[in-house]
């Protein structure tokens, strides 16, 4: 007769493993990192020659204000930054004045959009906005799930 | 069976990719365009002087005819200009672009087709000649004197003379203008020609003969003003970005990209402003510096461009960087 009786779905108890477990994903995905400053204005004077950018890199925190003086010193050039669709171009012997927040982070290219040469495809360089924020945050969750996964294995050494 | 059939049909594809269709294109650029276009349509291929520059660099059209001039960048932008007096500028021409003009000229004479962007250390030898000719007087155009030039000639002026170079002295148009009530201004030195003809140090000493009570830097701010009273307008100081401040600076200091290329280094224009008088200046735009470097712009610019040029020139002078 007992037999007979159908088993109710068995409902995971919730541990305190587990609650641990909920509380830190959440605390990766929402906690602030530190390190936001007050916003810095730069200013960036640019050049573009044939096939490089100089500076090739800049490197700028999160909500800082980029003032960019862009100047060309062989051809005609352009520059275009990738994520912040920023599409400027600068002949030589005129500057051109622009200037953007840098309020997404993460690392963008910048690359030259007029055709100016055999090499122009290379012609690339990158701006860092830091901290980056994915990052830092896909790291600390892969490390909670890698833990959580050798404390689940620990617990249970072998079926 | 079926295999030869393919094979036929694969070597016909191919005999299409391979002669067919470069026949079109050839057949459509040479046979149907020019057949259907009511008038000449020329194609020019624009590349830096290093790699040959335009080509055809020559093209010749009657007064009245109806032409269209293409003209296709293949290595770096470049900027297409027409000139003298025909205001033509297609702007940039980017490499797979192309720039399109038509237009029927009216005036015989010789025209130039120029780069006006700064494309190598060769740029300003980019040109081609557009020969505009009558057909009733064919090769009968007049060659017109320049009458700045030829009074410099007839006074014996040294067009090439090494200019001098102010010291202590810094000139400001704008605090010219705030005093300019202030002073007794004789008539000569309203008269634009005859600021023309005269070096701000020439129009300072006529100017302290009227008003000996005024301190001098006053006096010299006022003539800052006059020798650069005409604004500059849009089109002046666009055409000086894209022809001079590739080696003389966008600001006029000589120190634009261009400038280490040349055999003499550009003039910064407040150096020898003061010292320089306007038709000089004129005549070494129209003409070009004799082995300076500096290239003639007298193909290129009418009589009234470079005059406004010169007018440019003082107020970059004169004014604050």
């Amino acid at each position: 007769m007992s037999q007979a009786a159908p088993v109710p779905a068995q409902r995971r108890p919730i541990t305190a493993g587990r609650a641990i477990l909920l509380v830190l994903i959440v605390g990766v995905l929402l906690v602030p990192i530190p390190g936001f400053r007050t916003p810095q204005t730069h200013n960036i004077v640019i050049d573009a020659s044939q096939f490089e950018f100089s500076p090739a890199r800049l490197t700028v925190n999160r909500g800082d204000i980029v003032q960019v003086t862009l100047t060309a010193s062989d051809v005609v050039h352009g520059f275009f930054l990738d994520g912040y669709g920023i599409d400027f171009r600068v002949e030589p012997g005129t500057s051109q004045e622009f200037t953007f927040t840098a309020d997404r982070s993460g690392k963008f290219r910048y690359r030259c959009s007029v055709a100016c040469g055999a090499l122009h495809p290379f012609m690339i360089g990158e701006l860092v906005v830091g901290p980056n924020e994915l990052v830092w945050r896909a790291s600390a969750l892969a490390a909670v799930a890698v833990g959580a996964m050798l404390l689940h294995a620990r617990k249970r050494p072998s079926a | 069976m079926t295999t030869t059939r393919g094979n036929r049909a694969a070597l016909v594809m191919l005999a299409f990719i391979v002669v067919g269709v470069p026949a079109l294109i050839i057949g459509y650029q040479y046979g149907l365009r020019p057949a259907l276009a009511d008038h000449r349509v020329v194609d020019i291929e624009a590349l830096a002087p290093e790699n040959g520059g335009f080509s055809p660099d020559v093209v010749r059209v009657e007064v009245g005819e109806t032409i269209t001039l293409r003209f296709a960048a293949d290595d770096v932008t470049h900027g297409i200009a027409i000139g003298p007096g025909l205001g033509i500028d297609l702007g940039h021409v980017d490499p797979g672009h192309v720039g399109e003009v038509t237009f029927t000229p009216q005036e015989p004479g010789t025209y130039t087709y120029y780069c006006n962007t700064w494309c190598s250390a060769d740029h300003w030898r980019m040109r081609g000649v557009l020969e505009v000719v009558d057909p009733n007087s064919p090769g009968g155009v007049n060659v017109q004197l320049d009458p700045i030039i030829e009074a410099l000639g007839a006074a014996s002026v040294d067009i090439d003379s090494e200019p001098e170079v102010a010291e202590g002295i810094f000139p400001d148009r704008s605090r010219g203008e705030r005093s300019l009530d202030t002073v007794e201004v004789p008539p000569s030195l309203r008269d634009p020609d005859w600021r023309l003809s005269h070096s701000p140090a020439e129009g300072l000493e006529v100017l302290q003969a009227d008003n000996p009570d005024t301190p001098e830097d006053v006096l010299v701010d006022v003539v800052a003003y006059l020798w650069s009273e005409t604004p500059p307008t849009d089109e002046i100081s666009e055409l000086f970005a894209r022809n001079c401040a590739a080696c003389h600076g966008e600001r006029g200091r000589g120190d634009g990209p261009g400038a280490a290329t040349t055999l003499e280094e550009p003039v910064a224009y407040p150096e020898v402003s003061w010292h320089r008088r306007g038709d000089i200046w004129y005549a070494k735009i129209m003409r070009g510096g004799m082995g300076t470097d500096m290239p003639n712009f007298g193909t290129l610019f009418t009589e009234e461009e470079t005059r406004l040029l010169v007018d440019y020139l003082r107020y970059l002078s004169f004014t604050e960087s």
